[in-house]
């Protein structure tokens, strides 16, 4: 984390070099002589704080604090002012809210240092509320609502944000009567930041859909378009994204998919379980990733999982990520309960060296009911890594 | 912690990567390669020997710094990939951008447009 930011006001030179040197071992510290001077440095970069003396030759403390607290950026920078014995403080009662703190001379150093602190961490704690609310409501807007409701299946979401989280995203639209198109990504970064980019990612994954529906529903021409937009982009330059897009054409029980460099799915039978192997370039960069459709269907009594980096990432007993294959191997034991995705955490938190996951959790179950007698032909399967 | 730059040609760096690339330097890996660039450099050799942590916000640095570079005319090859950073390449299929070498003076006689056939011990 970096270290946050002040700035000294005060026109005896004495006083000014002590500051600048006590404080400076904690924070960045910037100085000036005068109120004049101080605007001109605010101008340059706002800082986390102002101290200042009130009475200074040019422009004095109270002018610098009622010209910040008219200027729409620097309105909020909080403010302690150095005062003499001899100042009429009754002045302060004038100037209203916003002063946070009036420290009399001569001072003690430390108790100016606590001071300081103490204004900032309650800023601090202050942000961070106002960054997980803003978070959650990105959260919020990245997952669905609702699942798709089709006869012989079952369909499980689960989503958990860790922290302020990360850029997972979900979601899924019906193309046509009993025709699905499921999109799971992760947009690469942490924090708001990821979050908002997650969201902007999305818009524009949907606005691609929507538009190319007409001609395409191929998942691979899909993930192409949004490709070549996010390596066009320039406001999306910096984003990079995993990203699974998945057509499930209940008809047919059949899934047709591109992965762009996004954790593989899981498919799981009663016997066994395995990764869904094709995979291509992660989005973002190279315009001329070819991307290509697979296709498998899934046969009664089997399942696909597919999630975000969460799982694989998490550290398992023996000190290793879980990965791909370690999903895969707690999945089968899942497969038919009441709640699988909560039944495939628990495994996984049973094996895992802390009982606790520490990321962003996303799962979608998507489980094909058994059917009695069948007198289906074998299914094409997915080709899979056996875990 | 800084991560160490050494230059091996006027416009060629290794970059040591050391035990993480994650969201906690990531910023700072970006502007020490920006510094790099400034000064002319446009290949890096990104030296993964003992690196235990590369997160996807690591790889977004390191995907910036392509995105900078080819235009440029520049690459960016992986030396010595640690298991756990061939994992996340192997996840992404980064593979096909980025070429790796099994040591740092493999890739660089590669970058010097020299065959690596007679190369150092531990290059293959």
């Amino acid at each position: 984390m970096s270290r946050h930011s002040l700035l000294i006001v005060e026109d005896n030179q004495t006083l000014r070099r002590l500051l600048e040197y006590r404080l400076g071992k904690v924070y960045e510290v910037r100085s000036a002589q005068n109120g004049e001077e101080a605007l001109v440095l605010v101008e340059e970069s706002i800082p986390d704080l102002i101290v200042s003396d009130i009475m200074m030759p040019k422009m004095d403390g109270f002018a610098l604090f009622s010209l910040l607290r008219q200027g729409e950026r620097t309105r909020t920078i909080p403010f302690i002012f150095l005062t003499a014995k001899t100042d009429d403080t009754s002045r302060f009662k004038g100037l209203g809210e916003g002063v946070d703190d009036y420290i009399t001379k001569p001072f003690d150093i430390e108790f100016l240092l606590t001071r300081i602190e103490r204004i900032l961490e309650r800023i601090e704690v202050h942000q961070q509320q106002l960054s997980a609310r803003i978070g959650r409501d990105f959260s919020d807007r990245l997952l669905p609502k609702s699942m798709p409701q089709v006869p012989g299946y079952r369909t499980f979401f689960y989503n958990k944000p860790f922290g302020d989280g990360g850029g997972d995203l979900f979601d899924w639209t019906e193309v046509r009567p009993g025709s699905y198109l499921f999109t799971v990504g992760d947009i690469m970064g942490k924090g708001l930041q990821a979050k908002f980019y997650a969201f902007s990612f999305l818009s524009y994954i949907r606005s691609t859909i929507h538009a190319m529906l007409e001609q395409t529903d191929s998942p691979a021409k899909l993930m192409h378009r949004v490709n070549e937009m996010l390596v066009r982009d320039e406001l999306l330059e910096e984003t990079f994204a995993s990203l699974l897009i998945m057509r499930w054409d209940t008809e047919t029980n059949t899934i047709t998919y591109a992965n762009a460099g996004h954790c593989r799915p899981i498919f799981v039978t009663p016997d066994r379980s395995g990764i869904v192997e094709h995979s291509e370039l992660i989005l973002g960069l190279d315009k001329q990733e070819e991307y290509t459709d697979r296709s498998f269907q899934l046969p009664p009594g089997s399942a696909l999982i597919t999630y975000t980096d969460g799982l694989i990432e998490q550290v398992a007993e023996n000190g290793e990520q879980f990965g791909e294959k370690g999903v895969a191997a707690s999945a089968t034991e899942a497969l038919s309960t009441d709640q699988p995705v909560q039944a495939l955490l628990k495994t996984l938190l049973r094996r895992s060296a802390e009982p606790r996951f520490s990321d962003d959790i996303l799962v979608f179950w998507l489980e094909r009911q058994p059917v009695g007698e069948s007198a289906d032909v074998p299914p094409a399967t997915p080709a899979t890594t056996a875990a | 912690m800084s991560f160490s730059f050494q230059s091996i040609a006027p416009d060629t760096a290794v970059v040591r990567i050391g035990k993480a690339l994650d969201f906690r330097n990531a910023a700072e890996f970006k502007s020490a390669c920006q510094d790099h660039i400034q000064e002319g450099t446009r290949n890096f050799v990104l030296d993964f020997s003992g690196t235990g942590i590369l997160d996807s916000t690591g790889l977004g640095a390191i995907f910036s710094l392509y995105r900078q570079l080819t235009p440029l005319g520049g690459q960016v090859v992986f030396a010595a990939v640690s298991r756990p950073v061939q994992v996340v390449v192997q996840l992404t299929r980064t593979y096909k951008v980025f070429r790796q070498y099994p040591t740092v003076e493999a890739a660089h006689e590669q970058l010097q447009g020299r065959t690596a056939s007679g190369s150092r011990a531990g290059a293959a």
